[in-house]
């Protein structure tokens, strides 16, 4: 499991690197998922200037899950990171081993939406882009940080 | 003493950060959603375009099943440029192109032959009682469909999120002067429903993923060239390519 990997007698301590980069990431996530839900309900057209088929993803029978659009439950989670992340700056270690999962969650989703719009819609999003990504590089922050421990205890 | 406080402070700081970003997301959805209905809706870039002397028809459309019989149509029926529009009531970028659409035919009247197809998508709760009710307004008049529609777009966010969006369905039946008894029958029969069916098969079997998808003549276009000056320049070449006369 990523943020487990200290020996039980050591006092654990998180360099604050790792979640400086996990809030700025989430950040960066809850901006463009909440961006993406807006223009969902409002229905305004999503700028498409750097790939093509933006609104043949966004209007797929994937961007919504029991009604709910998927830019809404990703807001929801990059929200939950950031405040998983910010705990996690007072060494935390619940809070940074949630964030972990999370970020493992998150990572997995967004492969499997890159993999929809690569494989099954044939269109890309530049939006989904930017979430998908921000999700793997929290997923990576996460692993880092675990690798980081062993390395450093080794 | 000075030790407990500093802890006390940085407990708190997590929960102040949440709360600020927490604010400020609910700031940002109010400030998306005032531009978004200051800005009109129908604006799309034109990066992409397709070259009607190079764009090849879609076979699995050629092959596809007709849907509903009759078509909904505007224009002439023998017209040589077919625009085929397959969209569903509760997708917002449909709203969007909607009037461009109407734009078009009124621009180009008998030159083209423009068929609506209903395209109710699964992820849309509410889309597929919005087809039938367009259907069922049509049932009893053929151009009350396209008042009917006119309504269901125009209103799109009203009803989209009512629970009551049944009775609001009726109430615009009422607007468009429809024998209201009567519709109430059709949407709860299965004529209006059929009609709606008959489309969503034909859409499913042209592989149409998403909505709005427009074809002019068989050949799709990209949702970016969906514009007036997009399908204007799309719609004269094809006009041309039929008109007799030297080439």
């Amino acid at each position: 499991m990523v943020g487990i990997g200290l020996d039980k007698e050591e006092p654990w301590r998180l360099p604050v690197i790792f979640p400086v980069f996990a809030v700025l990431l989430s950040l960066v996530g809850l901006a463009d998922s909440v961006y993406l839900t807006v223009n969902h309900y409002t229905g305004a057209p999503v700028p498409c200037d750097l790939v093509s088929g933006c609104e043949k993803v966004l209007s797929s029978d994937y961007s919504v899950i029991s009604g709910i659009p998927i830019s809404a439950m990703g807001a929801i989670s990059y929200l939950l990171a950031f405040s998983l992340a910010t705990f996690a700056f007072n060494q935390n270690r619940l809070a940074w081993r949630l964030f972990s999962l999370l970020a493992l969650v998150m990572a997995g989703f967004s492969l499997w939406l890159i993999y929809l719009q690569a494989f099954v819609l044939g269109a890309f999003c530049q939006f989904c882009l930017v979430s998908a990504g921000s999700s793997i590089l929290l997923f990576l922050t996460a692993l880092i940080s675990a690798t980081h421990k062993k390395l450093t205890s080794n | 003493m000075a030790n407990k406080k500093t802890k006390e402070n940085s407990s708190k700081g997590p929960i102040v950060a949440i709360l600020v970003v927490v604010i400020l997301t609910f700031v940002g959805i109010w400030w998306l959603n005032e531009s978004r209905s200051a800005t009109p809706r129908a604006t799309v870039n034109q990066r992409t375009s397709v070259d009607p002397r190079i764009a090849v028809p879609n076979p699995a459309l050629l092959r596809a099943t007709q849907g509903a019989v009759p078509a909904n149509f505007l224009g002439s029926e023998t017209a040589p440029v077919v625009i085929e529009e397959f969209a569903d009531y509760q997708c917002g970028a449909c709203a969007n192109v909607a009037p461009i659409l109407k734009e078009i035919n009124s621009m180009y009247g008998n030159r083209i032959k423009f068929v609506f197809r209903n395209f109710p998508l699964a992820s849309f709760d509410k889309s597929y009682d919005a087809a039938v009710a367009a259907e069922a307004a049509g049932l009893q008049d053929r151009n009350k469909f396209w008042e009917m529609q006119n309504q269901i777009f125009k209103n799109q966010r009203i009803w989209a999120g009512s629970a009551a969006y049944k009775t609001l369905f009726e109430d615009y039946a009422k607007l468009i002067g429809l024998d209201v008894e009567r519709f109430k029958a059709d949407v709860a029969g299965i004529s209006a429903k059929s009609r709606v069916d008959a489309d969503l098969q034909r859409a499913r079997d042209s592989g149409i993923t998403s909505t709005p998808t427009v074809f002019i003549n068989n050949v799709a276009i990209p949702y970016e060239q969906l514009n007036v000056a997009g399908l204007q320049s799309l719609i004269n070449a094809e006009l041309e390519r039929f008109s007799p006369g030297p080439k």
